[in-house]
């Protein structure tokens, strides 16, 4: 078990610096993730890891042994891929031996380690099944578990959910979580969806442009963004001047929709501002609406679903905001 | 010192070095001795373009020249004209047998043309058994020999280049675009005309030009019917044997001049193609139309009518071989004789023939497979590069290429004139483009994730290919071999320049038989041909079938 140390690692395609100097340690057994919009560098750097792209500069280290320039196939790493890249010529068991059979396992231990595999993954008894027979979500398992029995020193996942329904990557993430932390591999995820993010991870690198934009864990992120990128990146929030809200300056700050609430809902510290609702969706749960202010600045507002509550488009309401809540950004 | 390459470009940039190594030593290198030849004196020593001026500047080779691009003009156009009807019958009405007549269609392209050619002259030349038949009855037709015949028989083995991408072609329109066009209130005929036809277009250039391609390069159709029409391939071949000076100057004049034209066309398809993709996305095949009981028996008729017509030579030849040749006459006495003298003077041109074919296609896979990876998997200019000159040999003649071969490789360092070898690197450099092409279309359906996957698990590149990639594309490793095993063996244009004494093939047996005179051996040499050629073919089916099965 292996933590991995990423020091000045640097990528250019063309004139485009796909990973821009980035230093992150990731700690042993740590599950870590790399988080921003397609085309922020994240696949890359994951890529570099695993050794399927090469680096202009930096280096890697697993541990203390630089890895970087190591071959990937001597990297000893499990990879999990967004397609699954489950090999379609071997069966589910076959492709779990395939890293076992590389470094030459026994027979007997290996069909051991394949059938604990496969039950790890609530796959037992599909070993001789083939890839054609097998649903998306089957597959991806059979793909963590070919990753995981080879007891790799580092697990990649590369949007392994992407291609799964929604229901099934709540589930799944849930799960992936669970596995790792019970074998204590460290692991490095690679996604662009934020909740997803903040549900598996133990930190979060938030990239944009190849570069780092905020690394912490993800209540940390969310709560206190340390740019207006990150604010908004890491859900829906309000970003509007100070003034907007009665506070001094011109200052761009950030206020999420649930620190808002109605004069009538929310407790009497909170300062309160007045406008007139422009739209509203009941979405079960929440009830989210927007309100136009006095400046002409628009808010939105997230409250749990109220049955006593009426607001229709047009009318004037008065809000309220949690004061801690507000983060000014740079 | 150690190299600074990337160990995850070490594997392909090694396949490159290898690939431009074989295909610079056996392409390029001749290449450029036929061109070096052109602008050489007699003597080879002095740089001139007096040659071109005296090729060019005798009618003879100009009309070689002008008769060529004409009858490959002719044969483009008839090609399309009877293709397009039929792929829009295959696609879209209802014709019983189609699974039937798409494999009958197919055999033309593996079955030598020039037996075609032969059978065409057996049966409606001058002492053919069919012009006699009509000249007994007091009918007569115009003559066979010469650019219709060459015509007539390029229509009937190269139409399936036409036939079989433009039905892909009509399969691939989006049903619901030509609905678009009928609720905008076009009828069903103008939406044919407008819509549908225009969006196949590409499809049905792309065929005429492979049509046009075949007829500049090939060797035995006008070898067999042209009689006194100059034509490149076949002027160019006896221009090489005759020259006796030690530059062969006026055939790498002309060498130089095919390879010219057919790289144009090329590069004009190029162009023109790439500003015209209209894929439509259709997610499945357009149904099959409602039609009327006459359009339906007249699509049937037309589509078996042309499958057969186009067998009727092979069939023809084969039945022939059985019958006794008195000079040019025949005699319907039916026996073995043909094969017996054949087969009596030596059973060595058979054994050749499948020995080379074997060899050629082991040597094509070896070197083809392993560019085509490195062509899809490396997005560079080197890799471009070699893509386009492992393409070339596409638009090199055999002829130009196999004079190339004998003016590089009969002295110096390496000396492979006169033997078996120089065959088999000659077939291997002709084929190349086919392992490329079809296996670089089974590596684009291959996700590089799965190589990655592998990788990561712990084995070498070198290890996954054969591992995941090989074993992926066996299906597409195999058909390629089967169809360069089978084009090799009735190879003719490269063969009879390179073949000597004891390496004569089945094709050459025929080529000299018919030079001779020999109807009897040149039909039996003919239908153990295609018996050779279509045995593989049976038997690649039988595989493919029983594989899909399990």
């Amino acid at each position: 078990m292996t933590g991995i140390v990423i020091e000045g690692v640097t990528r250019s395609f063309g004139t485009v610096r796909a990973v821009d100097g980035v230093d992150l340690t990731v700690g042993d057994g740590e599950f870590f993730t790399l988080l921003g919009p397609s085309g922020c560098g994240k696949t890359t750097l994951l890529r570099m890891i695993a050794g399927f792209c090469e680096l202009d500069g930096g280096e890697i280290r697993f541990g203390q042994k630089r890895i970087d320039r190591l071959p990937a196939h001597t990297r000893d790493i499990g990879m999990v891929f967004q397609n699954y890249a489950v090999f379609p010529n071997l069966t589910v068991a076959g492709n779990v031996a395939y890293g076992l059979k590389a470094r030459r396992v026994a027979a007997a231990d290996l069909a051991r380690r394949v059938d604990e595999a496969l039950a790890l993954v609530q796959l037992a008894g599909y070993g001789e099944r083939w890839p054609h027979q097998l649903s998306g979500g089957q597959l991806q398992r059979v793909a963590i578990a070919r990753a995981l029995v080879i007891r790799p020193q580092v697990l990649l996942f590369d949007e392994p959910l992407s291609n799964l329904d929604a229901r099934l990557r709540v589930s799944m993430r849930a799960e992936i979580r669970e596995l790792q932390k019970s074998l204590g591999i460290t692991a490095i995820y690679v996604t662009h969806d934020q909740e997803e993010a903040m549900s598996v991870s133990d930190r979060i690198a938030l990239m944009q442009n190849g570069k780092l934009e905020q690394v912490g864990a993800p209540a940390e992120i969310y709560r206190n963004p340390a740019s207006r990128f990150a604010a908004e990146f890491m859900g829906t929030t309000n970003l509007v001047e100070a003034r907007a809200l009665g506070r001094d300056g011109a200052d761009l700050v950030s206020l999420r929709p649930e620190a808002l609430r109605l004069d009538a809902e929310a407790p009497p510290g909170w300062p309160r501002i007045g406008g007139s609702v422009v739209h509203v969706e009941i979405l079960g749960p929440i009830t989210r609406f927007d309100v136009r202010l006095v400046d002409g600045s628009l808010l939105k507002v997230a409250a749990l679903d109220e049955p006593h509550r009426t607001l229709a488009p047009g009318a004037a309401v008065m809000l309220a905001y949690d004061p801690a809540r507000v983060t000014v950004l740079p | 010192m150690t190299l600074a390459i990337p160990h995850q470009q070490r594997m392909p940039l090694a396949i490159a070095a290898l690939g431009f190594l074989f295909l610079g030593l056996f392409l390029l290198y001749p290449l450029f001795n036929v061109f070096s030849a052109s602008v050489l004196d007699a003597e080879g020593e002095k740089f001139t373009f007096a040659n071109y001026v005296k090729v060019l500047g005798r009618p003879f080779y100009r009309a070689a020249v002008t008769n060529t691009l004409a009858i490959g003009v002719a044969a483009t156009i008839t090609t399309t004209l009877i293709s397009v009807p039929f792929a829009f019958a295959l696609a879209r009405l209802p014709v019983p047998g189609k699974a039937a007549i798409l494999a009958l269609a197919a055999m033309p392209l593996v079955l030598p043309s020039f037996v075609s050619a032969y059978a065409i002259v057996l049966l409606l030349g001058r002492a053919g058994i069919v012009t006699q038949w009509l000249n007994s009855w007091g009918i007569g037709f115009g003559s066979i020999y010469g650019a219709g015949g060459i015509v007539l028989v390029y229509t009937l083995t190269l139409y399936p280049y036409v036939l079989l991408p433009t039905m892909a072609g009509f399969k691939a329109v989006d049903v619901s675009v030509e609905e678009a066009a009928q609720s905008l209130g076009s009828s069903p005929r103008r939406t044919l005309w407008t819509v549908t036809l225009p969006i196949v277009i590409p499809s049905i250039l792309a065929g005429g030009l492979l049509v046009f391609i075949e007829t500049l390069e090939n060797f035995g159709v006008p070898f067999v019917l042209a009689e006194d029409l100059p034509i490149f391939a076949v002027e160019a071949f006896k221009l090489f044997i005759g020259e006796t000076a030690p530059n062969p100057s006026s055939a790498g004049v002309l060498g130089v001049l095919l390879i010219l034209t057919t790289a144009a066309v090329l590069l004009v398809q190029r162009r023109y193609l790439s500003a015209r993709r209209f894929a439509t996305g259709a997610r499945a095949a357009p149904p099959t139309l409602q039609v009327g009981p006459g359009v339906r028996v007249a699509a049937a008729v037309y589509c078996w009518t042309i499958v057969l017509l186009a067998l009727v030579p092979f069939f023809a030849i084969v039945v022939l071989s059985f019958m006794e040749f008195r000079g040019p006459v025949l005699h319907p006495n039916f026996s073995l004789e043909n094969f017996a003298i054949l087969f009596d003077r030596s059973t060595r041109p058979l054994l050749n023939t499948l020995l080379f074919a074997t060899l050629a296609a082991i040597g094509v896979t070896l070197v083809g497979v392993p560019i085509a990876y490195v062509v899809t998997r490396m997005r560079s200019t080197m890799a471009s590069v070699l893509d386009v000159i492992a393409t070339l040999p596409f638009a090199v003649a055999g002829t130009v290429l196999a004079i190339g071969f004998v003016v590089s490789f009969n002295s110096g360092w390496l000396i492979l004139t006169g033997g078996p070898l120089i065959m088999v690197l000659a077939y291997t450099v002709r084929k190349v483009p086919f392992a490329v092409r079809s296996s670089s279309a089974i590596l684009h359906q291959i996700d590089p994730s799965l190589e990655e996957a592998s990788i990561s698990l712990g084995r070498s590149p070198l290890q996954t290919f054969g591992r995941i990639l090989v074993p992926l594309m066996l299906g597409g490793i195999l058909s390629g071999f089967v169809l360069t095993w089978v084009t090799v063996a009735s190879e003719l244009s490269a063969t009879v320049v390179l073949y000597s004494g004891p390496w004569r093939t089945l094709t050459v047996v025929m080529f000299q038989a018919l030079e001779s005179g020999g109807g009897g051996v040149a039909t039996a040499a003919a239908s153990t041909l295609i018996v050779v050629t279509l045995l593989p073919i049976a038997l690649l089916y039988r595989l493919v079938q029983r594989y899909e099965l399990s």
